[in-house]
């Protein structure tokens, strides 16, 4: 069966409310969307709430997709999903002025703890401004199309390609240097 | 496996850069993304696989439930919307019926002069247009009882159509 028609039945299956084929979108996507989210927060706990964040919403919104690129309509959902972190953070943030500086290395900057393994691209990455990051992120987790990213993020294939393109030579400038 | 392995890189940047631009962009963002793959992000723990796992399991219950909810309301809602379009389609059809009674009143000439005795008073031109033939009608009994001596016959054929003609400007307005 080619992967397409697997995925579609899958997908049929989930709308179904069939719990093995919600099992087997966990399977297929969570390594990459943990990543993603590891990547943004470089935080272990946080990574992993928002996996499981990821996942409820998932089983509310798969009625809401309409096709078209299933990986796309995912991205959209965890990309959300990051910024309302991001959001909530900041609300924290306000709310807890004492401790700013605490709370802003939380949300950028990596944190070394326990098991967390802090290699030199999550270092190299803070400094990478927001939007540029989650681009790069977007676009190496999602194995999504330039195309595809631009349609998502509502801008002109130029503005994305641009914008890729300079995220990530400064990526390896970083990391070469 | 992706999307991206469709994507001819080279040809999208050329439509932004010249070819040789083009191509330093499409090594930049294979050897940044190179390096990507290099440095791999930790994979979810198991146990959090099997806890989300979990959580759908729990969730799905409910989402069934929603999902016939949501069956069910919109069964009801296309049930009331052809109740209310029977009902309305009933309503125009027996208008349909009562309509031709209504249409037998639609005419040029008002019902009220239809159904007048006094014609003359309820409308001016009718008035003029009657008057005109009851002229017309004496001089023709004139003629054919042979009061008129000159020319009798085509004078009778002439007020004919005199007639004729008032009757159809008449039928005209």
């Amino acid at each position: 069966m080619a992967k397409s028609d697997y995925l579609a039945r899958t997908i049929i299956g989930c709308r179904n409310g069939d719990s093995a084929c919600f099992s087997q979108i966990v399977d297929t996507y969570a390594s990459r969307l943990y990543g993603y989210f590891f990547r943004l927060t470089g935080n272990n706990d946080v990574s992993d709430e928002l996996l499981s964040e990821f996942f409820v919403k998932l089983v509310e919104k798969i009625g809401s997709y309409k096709g078209g690129s299933f990986e796309s309509w995912l991205f959209k959902i965890a990309s959300n999903i990051f910024h309302d972190y991001l959001r909530s953070k900041q609300r924290q943030k306000k709310l807890l002025d004492a401790r700013k500086e605490q709370l802003e290395s939380e949300i950028t900057e990596p944190k070394q703890s326990g098991s967390e393994r802090i290699d030199k691209l999550q270092i190299q990455l803070t400094k990478l401004d927001a939007d540029t990051k989650e681009l790069v992120m977007l676009r190496f987790y999602s194995e999504l199309s330039f195309k595809e990213i631009a349609a998502m993020r509502s801008e002109p294939i130029g503005t994305t390609l641009a914008k890729l393109h300079r995220g990530l030579k400064k990526l390896r400038e970083l990391m070469e240097r | 496996m992706n999307n991206q392995n469709e994507e001819n890189l080279k040809e999208l940047f050329e439509r932004f850069a010249d070819a040789e631009q083009a191509e330093k962009h499409v090594e930049d963002v294979q050897k940044a993304e190179q390096i990507l793959r290099e440095y791999p992000a930790p994979e979810p723990d198991d146990m959090l696989i099997a806890n989300i796992k979990a959580e759908i399991a729990m969730r799905l219950p409910a989402r069934r439930a929603y999902v016939f909810r949501r069956k069910v309301y919109k069964a009801a809602a296309v049930a009331a919307a052809v109740v209310i379009l029977g009902a309305v389609s009933l309503r125009l059809f027996e208008k349909d019926v009562v309509e031709p009674q209504r249409m037998a009143y639609a005419s040029l000439i008002p019902t009220v002069i239809w159904e007048s005795n006094d014609i003359a008073t309820d409308d001016e031109d009718l008035a003029i247009f009657t008057a005109e033939a009851e002229q017309i009608e004496d001089e023709v009994l004139t003629l054919q009882f042979g009061e008129d001596s000159s020319n009798g016959e085509r004078a009778v054929s002439e007020l004919e159509m005199e007639l004729i003609e008032i009757e159809g400007d008449f039928w005209k307005g």
